[in-house]
């Protein structure tokens, strides 16, 4: 009986380690938000978060990533995120206002790499 | 009657000489709309030597490398010259008859006089040519770019809302155009023109110099993914020549030092390209905060043309000279004239920033075409 209950123990705690390791995020964080976070933080002009999640290939741009908005007032709009390896593909729009004229970005394709067990965002896909 | 048709005959022949003679110099015969400053050379910084009244008539002898300065002597009852001195072509009423090719060109006086300023960055800027082509470094970069497969008659524009005003180059390609007295450009806008009509994606309103640079700004309709405005602007149209400005927005979020490594890299990704890139500075009004920072980018443009050897235009200068430095009421974009074709034959161009970049930009694309000797190259 006690043997039994151990199995059943076990078998409980593995059938948990196996719930836990699939809920788990793959190398460290969900892609598809990764680069959904990174856009926001682009489009914004938040620096620390673009340099954050930025690759270390583009390491080099963040400055003119971090900017690239500066000289407009933007927003996203409807933006969703899939994630297929190590590309992610995002629907929705970035308005850019400058004074009255609105510019419309479509949103893309972009690549995503691992660095240091963490998606980062690494430019658009070629 | 033998005696009268001798007295007829010999009475022609003395007034034919003095009417031959009216017409050869009437084209030259200007007056001032206004009253005039004359300078001792052809820009604002020169000192002033003297002032021509509005409707005095003045004989013109000699015009600046643009056109838009002439040299003109005010002579007595006598015919002998009172004074001589330089004044903007724009203020004065031309004769339609005048072609800027007959008046002599003085390629020895300078645009400005440096000397005259107390403030080093303007006399650096005051220092550099209106318009400085480097015909001789271009010379080796538009023969690659024809063996890359580059359009000799096709040019593009890259900057920021400022460039991308459909009023800027694109009327070139228009018909109508009204050059008045600058008749030796007809061949080149005739070269250039058709050509010139269509927007280009690396001309945004809102973009700076380091977005040209991102693929996020390039236009999905016309450039493959991954592509930056300004490689997919350069694939799309194979140009020879690029007329790159940009600034008014950059001023305002970076610093000269990011701003100089941004041109530069335009710069150099224009010449690999087998482009030549004409760098221009940028009209600022002193009425906005940051003006002494367009000042260090203004300066880092004419760092870069220098260094790179590439073409430059100084507008910054040009304007100058002009109402409000030639800007519209925010003091950033360029006033226009309101025409949608090149009007150059009632001096616009001193008056509307946008005639004056139009009518230098041609200038620079005249000496670049014959410099290059570009014909037959399409």
């Amino acid at each position: 009986m006690k043997n039994l209950r151990s199995t059943a123990l076990c078998i409980l705690y593995f059938a948990l380690l196996l719930l836990l390791a699939a809920c788990a995020p793959s190398g460290g964080g969900d892609a598809a938000a990764i680069v959904e976070q990174y856009l926001t933080a682009k489009v914004v002009g938040d620096g620390d978060t673009v340099r954050a999640l930025l690759c270390d290939v583009l390491e080099a741009e963040a400055g003119r990533e971090a900017s690239a908005f500066a000289a407009v007032e933007a927003r996203i709009e409807g933006m969703d995120c899939t994630a297929e390896g190590e590309r992610v593909t995002c629907t929705g729009t970035i308005i850019a206002l400058y004074g009255t004229e609105e510019t419309a970005f479509p949103l893309g394709s972009y690549s995503v790499a691992q660095n240091d067990g963490e998606w980062k965002w690494c430019g658009e896909v070629r | 009657m033998m005696r009268l048709c001798l007295w007829i005959l010999l009475s022609l022949l003395l007034v034919m000489p003095a009417a031959a003679q009216d017409d050869a110099t009437a084209p030259f015969i200007a007056t001032a709309f206004r009253d005039l400053t004359v300078r001792a050379g052809p820009g604002i910084t020169h000192r002033p030597t003297s002032g021509l009244g509005a409707g005095v008539p003045v004989r013109i002898i000699e015009r600046s490398v643009t056109g838009i300065w002439m040299r003109v002597v005010l002579e007595n009852a006598s015919g002998e010259p009172a004074w001589d001195g330089w004044v903007m072509r724009g203020y004065l009423t031309l004769s339609p008859n005048l072609r800027l090719s007959e008046v002599p060109v003085n390629r020895e006086v300078s645009d400005d006089d440096p000397t005259s300023q107390q403030r080093e960055s303007f006399r650096r800027l005051y220092g550099t040519p209106i318009i400085t082509p480097h015909i001789d470094t271009m010379r080796a970069i538009f023969l690659r770019g024809q063996e890359m497969g580059n359009r000799a008659d096709v040019i593009t524009k890259v900057g920021d809302s400022v460039t991308a005003d459909e009023r800027y180059l694109q009327p070139m390609s228009q018909p109508g155009a009204l050059l008045g007295p600058f008749d030796f450009l007809a061949p080149t806008l005739t070269y250039f023109g058709e050509g010139a009509g269509e927007a280009s994606v690396a001309a945004r309103i809102g973009m700076t110099s380091y977005v040209v640079l991102d693929p996020m700004w390039a236009d999905p309709s016309q450039c493959e993914g991954g592509e930056t405005p300004l490689a997919c602007e350069y694939r799309r149209r194979q140009p020879s020549i690029a007329f790159i400005m940009f600034g008014a927005n950059d001023v305002q979020h970076m610093t000269y030092e990011e701003y100089a490594v941004q041109i530069d890299e335009i710069v150099d990704l224009t010449l690999d390209a087998g482009i030549i890139p004409v760098l221009s500075t940028f009209s600022y009004s002193p009425d906005n905060a940051l003006f002494p920072q367009s000042l260090e980018f203004n300066l880092r443009v004419l760092e870069i043309a220098e260094a790179q050897q590439v073409p430059l235009i100084n507008l910054w200068a040009a304007a100058r000279a002009l109402p409000d430095y030639g800007l519209d009421i925010d003091g950033i974009h360029m006033l226009q004239s309101g025409f949608r074709y090149l009007k150059f034959d009632t001096g616009h161009d001193a008056f509307y920033g946008t005639s004056l970049r139009n009518l230098l930009s041609l200038i620079m694309l005249d000496e670049l075409r014959v410099g290059l000797s570009m014909e037959g190259e399409t």
